[in-house]
C-alpha cells in the first residue's frame, strides 16, 4: 500500500529548499534565491509555507544595515523530508517493475 | 512532477552545495607562515624579543591575536559570499574557536606559573590538526596533526632553548605543508 506523497514537499521550490537545508546547517536568502533561480516574492512564499508547517525555521536579522534571512530545517522537516524521499524511492521502483 | 524528477532534483540540489573546505587553506598557509616566522625569528633574535620581562609574552599574544582578527573576518567575508553553511565547516569552527581560547589562556597560565607554554600548545595544535584531517579527509592534515604531536613529545626530551626550532618545525609541518596540499587540491574535499 503507498503512502500519498507530502503535498507540501511536491512543489519543486519547496523541495529543493529542504534538499539543500538537509545538507547544510544553515543557509540565507540570496543563496536560496540564486539555487531556485525564482523570483524574490515567489522565493518568501514558499518560506513561509514550510515555516506554517514547521519544517524550517527563519531567523531574520540585520547585517550592515541590510536584512538577512537565514534558514534551518526542523525535526519535523527532516522527518517530513525521509519520509518523502522514502516514498518517492517506492514510487519510483514501481515505476521500474511497470516497465519491464 | 513523476518520482524520478523529484529524486533527480534532489540529487541536483545537494550537488549544487559543496563543502569548499579548498577556501580554508588561506588560514592554514596563513598561521603556518606566521608561527614559522615568529618562532624562527625568536630562535635567532632572543635579545630582542626577550629584551623585557613582558616583551616575549606581548610577541606570542599581541601578533598571534591581530592575526586571528584577520582571519576570523576573512571566514567571515567568506561565509557571506558562500551563503550557506555545512555541518563539517560549523564543526571546524567550533573546534577552532575552542582551540583559539585554549590557546590564550594556556598561555597566561604558564606565565603565570613561569613554564614554557611550548609542549602543550603543540599537543593541543596537534591534537586539533588530527581531528580537522579525520574530519575532511585529507591525509596531509592528518600525518601534519601526528607530526605536531611528535615535536611536542620531542620537547620533553629536549634542552628549552631548542622548543622554539621545533615550534617552527611543526608549524610548517603541520599548518603550512597541509595548507598548501589542501589549496593544490583539485577536488574540493
Amino acid at each position: 500500500m503507498f503512502k500519498p506523497l507530502n503535498k507540501i514537499l511536491v512543489n519543486p521550490i519547496r523541495l529543493m529548499i529542504v534538499s539543500v537545508l538537509m545538507k547544510v546547517e544553515n543557509c540565507d536568502f540570496n543563496f536560496l534565491k540564486q539555487l531556485t533561480q525564482t523570483t524574490q516574492g515567489n522565493l518568501s512564499i514558499q518560506l513561509k509555507k514550510l515555516k506554517e508547517c514547521g519544517y524550517i525555521s527563519i531567523d531574520k536579522s540585520f547585517e550592515k544595515n541590510y536584512p538577512k534571512t537565514n534558514c534551518k530545517i526542523t525535526q519535523a522537516g527532516i522527518k517530513a523530508f525521509k519520509d518523502h524521499f522514502e516514498n518517492l524511492k517506492e514510487y519510483q521502483n514501481l515505476n521500474l517493475k511497470q516497465k519491464s | 512532477m513523476e518520482a524520478q524528477d523529484q529524486i533527480q532534483l534532489i540529487n541536483d540540489t545537494i550537488n549544487q552545495t559543496k563543502e569548499k573546505i579548498k577556501e580554508s587553506s588561506f588560514s592554514f598557509v596563513f598561521w603556518g607562515s606566521l608561527i614559522a616566522i615568529l618562532s624562527f625569528f625568536h630562535y635567532s633574535f632572543p635579545e630582542i624579543v626577550q629584551q623585557t620581562y613582558y616583551s616575549s609574552l606581548l610577541y606570542w599574544v599581541l601578533i598571534p591575536v591581530i592575526g586571528m582578527i584577520i582571519t576570523v573576518v576573512y571566514n567571515i567575508k567568506k561565509r557571506v559570499k558562500v551563503g550557506y553553511e555545512t555541518y563539517v565547516g560549523r564543526t571546524l569552527k567550533i573546534i577552532w574557536g575552542v582551540f583559539n581560547i585554549s590557546w590564550i589562556l594556556l598561555i597566561f597560565i604558564s606565565f603565570e606559573k613561569k613554564i614554557n607554554p611550548t609542549e602543550s600548545i603543540l599537543f593541543l595544535l596537534g591534537v586539533m590538526i588530527l581531528i580537522t584531517g579525520l574530519l575532511i579527509r585529507f591525509k596531509p592534515f592528518s600525518f601534519g596533526g601526528i607530526s605536531v604531536i611528535i615535536c611536542s613529545i620531542l620537547c620533553v626530551y629536549t634542552p628549552n632553548n631548542s622548543w622554539l626550532l621545533l615550534n617552527g618545525i611543526a608549524a610548517v609541518l603541520g599548518l603550512l605543508v597541509p595548507g598548501i596540499a589542501l589549496y593544490y587540491r583539485k577536488s574540493n574535499v
